[in-house]
């Protein structure tokens, strides 16, 4: 634990904005020697399952077969760039994550998170628009998801991690 | 390695720290490490007093993007985070470069090494290759591309470079 965190029941606001707003997180999972490996990510946050959800290539699947290994996660909200916030808390999520061994092809159920990132990220949407990048990035295409569920949510005001962190009482979570 | 970590350090205002805390999650921090004046290949990393990482196995990611969520650049250093006479340090051992480091034959590697580990993915899983749904992921970009009112964005090969 930090310091003497201040423990706040319930989620505030801008802590919510940070997960809704921010382009990526640092995700860091264990590697088999136990080495936290971290990789910038987008994140997206289900308020409705209260719990984070990730996607990743197959191709790129090493945080997912770390994750199957041991389940234990960060998220780090830290780059507000592009975010429009204006000087946002730093958040961080320590949870358990898993990543199903199942294979997505379909952008079915992921309608929020496909508008999300065409408008965050314009230029992806070239991804398969010929016939060259679909025959040779078929493979981005293929996605496992990871799902995270929040077991300690940290964040400093202003970003400024030498501030003392508030500590969300994950009983307002679920 | 080292000559790679400190070129490439300084291209960014900051970094990422993760380690482990006392229940062995990994915890990150924002920071900004500077090479050890005494010539010694570590970085030096000042923390906040109570910051719950162990000495022990750590890595120091580097990333930035733009408003556009593009001109990706990344690199990974893992590492040893070391605390000696309340002053911690990085060592790092291993340079992993990410999106936007290694120019043009980096990207060529990239989308060659991600064909190949897919293939692995599905060959260890006797999956057949997937077809991928090209007319329904057409129909949700049209639904949800967000027309950009500013400049048109190149795509460029060293642009060409997904997030994950």
């Amino acid at each position: 634990m930090p310091r003497s965190s201040r423990v706040v029941a319930g989620l505030p606001p801008e802590v919510e904005d940070v997960f809704e707003e921010f382009r990526t997180c640092e995700l860091s999972t264990l590697a088999r020697d136990g080495t936290p490996i971290t990789w910038p990510t987008l994140p997206f946050w289900r308020s409705g399952e209260k719990r984070f959800m990730i996607t990743t290539s197959i191709a790129l699947a090493q945080k997912a077969f770390n994750v199957r290994r041991n389940p234990r996660v960060s998220l780090l909200f830290s780059d507000p760039t592009a975010s429009g916030l204006d000087t946002p808390p730093a958040v961080l999520v320590q949870g358990d994550a898993e990543a199903p061994d199942e294979i997505e092809t379909s952008v079915a159920g992921f309608a929020e998170e496909l508008r999300k990132v065409y408008r965050w990220q314009p230029a992806s949407s070239a991804y398969g628009n010929n016939p060259l990048t679909r025959r040779f990035m078929d493979w981005y295409f293929m996605r496992l998801s990871i799902h995270v569920t929040p077991r300690r949510i940290l964040w400093w005001p202003g970003g400024d991690f030498w501030r003392e962190p508030f500590e969300l009482d994950m009983d307002y979570v679920g | 390695m080292w000559a790679e970590v400190t070129r490439h350090l300084y291209e960014f205002e900051s970094a990422v720290l993760s380690g482990l805390d006392e229940e062995g999650y990994p915890f990150s921090v924002r920071c900004r490490p500077y090479p050890d004046t005494s010539g010694t290949e570590v970085l030096k990393i000042w923390l906040p007093p109570g910051t719950p990482v162990r000495p022990g196995p750590a890595s120091l990611l580097c990333h930035s993007h733009d408003e556009n969520l593009w001109n990706l650049r990344s690199f990974l250093a893992r590492g040893i985070l070391v605390k000696d006479a309340g002053e911690w340090s990085f060592e790092p051992g291993r340079f992993i470069p990410g999106v936007g480091i290694g120019g043009l034959p980096a990207v060529i590697r990239f989308f060659i090494s991600s064909r190949r580990r897919a293939s692995r993915y599905l060959k260890e899983r006797n999956l057949a290759r997937p077809s991928i749904p090209w007319e329904e992921i057409n129909a949700a970009k049209r639904a949800f591309s967000y027309q950009q009112p500013a400049k048109k964005q190149e795509l460029t090969a060293d642009r060409y470079s997904p997030l994950d």
